[in-house]
């Protein structure tokens, strides 16, 4: 399984419909990590991913490598699962 | 009148002697400090008794001075012996200052001139701390918690990015001088209004003073000249550069000229400004050729180097690189031209300017990205001077050993000391306002200058720099790893940096001022804080400095760079030190020391589009080691002992210090210490090749 890290912050126009696939997906049992780029933690981990329009959403395998992303965009649930089971 | 009176004569600073005359003492006290008439009395006579009774027959001034400041003290009144105190160096370090080089910039020679600088700068420096900043900042820059860079500039600001437009349209007339002159009509009286105007500009900064878009700018005068002249004009104006030794202090100004091979986008549809300050009819856009012409000439006057075959220390050449840059056609060509002086010289920077972001380059590091108004400015490029007014560094590995890897005080204390350095910068801005305010009757006359309707330091338009030093040993103290050695490493680094970037954003909304993290340079810093926390933090401070500690050759790791030590290959070095670069917004750079090797232009080009395209760094250099014969004057590969020509042992060693070649032999300890633990990389090149010939 891999895991989804999504990349949002407050006042972003599309960041509520990302964080709302966040919550589909949890409820789907994938492993979600959410980043708020105004957070140290958030800034840093989006730009360790050159994450430069929010929101982005990344799919990862456990040993971090990429199986999809999306930036600057909110993918559909259905492509995000795709990609979460193809690792 | 005691016959004692009679016999007891001071010397005083107006170089005369004069009888002792105890009310001097009263008044000056009164004068200078905030204390009552009664005291100020009481303490000369309490100082005269004290001269007395030693049976001194004649005192000096300072020696008054300070027995009137012991007297002050004795009285608990700090804040008047503060007021009232003297600022001075001692004969033995005046003496040792005139005799010996000062080799905490490598940019000052040794000589009557500079020892003139060095004095000049260290009672501007003790004034700074005693009367610019508060005592906390103060403090923390003397015990070493920041470093407030140049105070012995304390009246200037730090550097600048100019344009030569300005003196194009306006001419040289600057205040207080003997005569104006109206805008240059030929090209060489434009270099030498040029040339003068970066000398008064260093009279007026700190540090670097920047030139944007010069081939851009000279193009219209360059109209018209054969190649042979182009290669003449070029050639003059690396040497009157590298050769205006006789300015500040015997110091080559610290200059940089960015070349662009494209006309950038932002100057296409300007008008340009030609011969004797007259607009020609022409765009900037319609002067292409002539700019990659004039581009071209330089960087064949960067590849034969100075009369040695030395590389030039100054100007320094900025290429920047763009999208643009890629859709004009001849660029591969002069990629592989100057990729050939990167690699044989050195001296090429490549600043990568990705997406539609325009940027000036212009201190050791610093650059600017246009924003709007920037770019509305660009219309009138004459109106694009820049500048930063200081830069604070933080002493990133002390948090480390104070917090005992505790992330909550970690976090909280680089907080802290990111307030202070943004209090340094208050304390700073306040007092060059002060200066300013006197206008073209004060001591910064020239920045105050109104020939386009404004003042020509643009102060609302300022940066103010934090800098940092050895976030790699602040990572290994706090984590156990450095940066290098781990993902997890890594990632903690950027997470600091990312808490440093979102504070600067915060106190510039609070403030109302521009702050902004840059990579400090650090050329004495990372020795200072090193050799400082070695004397406090001892002895966890050994285990994370870097160098030889037996020999005192020790220095941290500059800014956010990795362990210069440790062998990776340059595409990972570039690709792991830029992924720091979006984060800091005034500029950064990745160094790929070459040793003695000499790639091919093509290695070093293809290198270059690859870190374009497929890393964040912001900036890259390649950095040679040369030999330079003081006996035969001829300059060969690496760093030797003698010369491979002649065997002579009178030789110099070249190389980049930090940002800029000097001579070897005016480094500090520090910065020697880098200089034998650098992974060269030149290798690495050679492989490329051959793999790529197999």
């Amino acid at each position: 399984m891999g895991i989804v890290k999504i990349f949002y912050k407050d006042d972003c126009p599309m960041c509520p419909v990302a964080k709302r696939l966040g919550q589909h997906l949890e409820a789907e049992n994938v492993g979600v990590k959410h980043y708020n780029v105004e957070t140290a933690e958030g800034l840093a981990e989006a730009t360790f991913y050159r994450v430069m329009a929010l929101p982005t959403v990344v799919v990862e395998d456990e040993d971090e490598n990429g199986l999809g992303e999306w930036r600057g965009s909110v993918p559909k649930i259905e492509e995000v699962l795709s990609a979460v089971r193809n690792a | 009148m005691e016959t004692t009176d009679l016999n007891l004569f001071v010397r005083t600073s107006e170089e005369t002697i004069s009888d002792w005359d105890r009310s001097k003492i009263a008044d000056a006290l009164i004068r200078e400090t905030l204390i009552d008439r009664d005291t100020a009395d009481q303490i000369s006579l309490e100082a005269e008794q004290m001269i007395r009774k030693s049976g001194v027959k004649v005192v000096t001034a300072p020696l008054i001075r300070e027995l009137v400041n012991a007297k002050l003290i004795e009285k608990g009144l700090e804040g008047a012996r503060k007021m009232h105190t003297r600022l001075g160096m001692p004969v033995y370090d005046v003496d040792s200052l005139i005799l010996h080089p000062n080799k905490e910039n490598a940019n000052v020679p040794h000589g009557p001139e500079a020892t003139n600088l060095t004095l000049a700068e260290r009672i501007k420096k003790e004034y700074a701390l005693l009367c610019v900043f508060s005592q906390d900042v103060a403090d923390a820059h003397m015990n070493g918690d920041i470093h407030l860079h140049d105070l012995g500039f304390i009246d200037r600001p730090y550097c600048s990015g100019q344009s030569l437009e300005y003196i194009k349209r306006f001419g040289l007339d600057l205040p207080h001088s003997l005569s104006m002159a109206k805008p240059a009509k030929h090209p060489e009286v434009l270099l030498a209004h040029l040339i003068k105007f970066a000398a008064a500009l260093q009279s007026n900064f700190a540090g670097a003073i920047g030139w944007d878009a010069i081939n851009i700018f000279f193009a219209p005068y360059i109209e018209g000249m054969s190649d042979d002249e182009v290669k003449q004009f070029a050639q003059m104006l690396i040497f009157e550069f590298s050769q205006q030794a006789v300015a500040r202090g015997g110091q080559a100004i610290f200059s940089d000229i960015n070349v662009y091979w494209e006309v950038p986008k932002h100057f296409e549809t300007v008008p340009a400004i030609g011969p004797g300050g007259q607009f020609t009819g022409k765009t900037y856009g319609e002067y292409e050729k002539e700019g990659q012409r004039f581009a071209w000439k330089l960087f064949e006057v960067y590849k034969e180097g100075d009369g040695a075959g030395r590389p030039f220390f100054f100007p320094k050449p900025i290429v920047h690189i763009t999208e643009k840059f890629f859709k004009t056609q001849g660029h591969m060509d002069f990629l592989y031209h100057i990729s050939d002086v990167a690699a044989d010289k050195g001296n090429t920077y490549y600043v990568f300017d990705r997406g539609e972001t325009a940027k000036i380059s212009e201190c050791c590091r610093l650059s600017f990205k246009l924003d709007e108004s920037d770019l509305r400015d660009a219309r009138e490029p004459w109106r694009m001077r820049y500048c930063a007014l200081q830069n604070v560094s933080l002493n990133l590995p002390r948090m480390a050993y104070m917090s005992k890897k505790d992330d909550t005080k970690l976090f909280n204390l680089i907080t802290e000391r990111f307030v202070l350095a943004t209090k340094a910068h208050k304390e700073k801005r306040a007092f060059l306002e002060k200066l300013l305010a006197h206008g073209e009757d004060g001591p910064l006359a020239l920045l105050t200058m109104k020939r386009d309707g404004m003042p020509y330091l643009r102060f609302d338009r300022a940066s103010h720099l934090i800098g940092m030093v050895g976030l790699n040993e602040m990572v290994q103290i706090h984590t156990g790893e450095e940066m290098h050695e781990s993902k997890k490493a890594l990632k903690f680094g950027l997470k600091v940096m990312a808490h440093m970037k979102l504070l600067s954003d915060k106190m510039q909304r609070q403030e109302g001022f521009r702050l902004v993290l840059e990579q400090t340079p650090a050329e004495s810093t990372s020795y200072r804080f090193a050799r400082l926390d070695m004397r406090y933090f001892s002895p966890a401070s050994g285990r994370a400095v870097k160098g030889d500690i037996a020999s005192g050759e020790i220095y941290y790791t500059n800014s956010t760079h990795l362990n210069v030590k440790y062998p990776m290959n340059p595409i990972e070095r570039v690709t792991s030190e830029g992924i720091f670069h979006p984060l800091i917004e005034a500029g950064s750079i990745s160094h790929v020391w070459l040793g003695e090797s000499q790639p091919y232009k093509e290695a070093l080009a293809d290198f270059v589009i690859k870190t374009f395209r497929n890393t964040t760094n912001d900036q890259i250099a390649f950095s040679p080691e040369f030999t330079t014969c003081n006996t035969c004057h001829q300059t060969g590969r690496g760093l030797l002992d003698t010369c491979s020509y002649c065997g002579s042992a009178n030789v110099d060693g070249i190389t980049r210090i930090t940002g800029y070649f000097t001579k070897v032999s005016s480094w500090n300890k520090g910065k020697r210490g880098e200089l034998t633990d650098r992974h060269r990389v030149g290798g690495y090149f050679a492989d490329q090749k051959k793999a790529a010939n197999e």
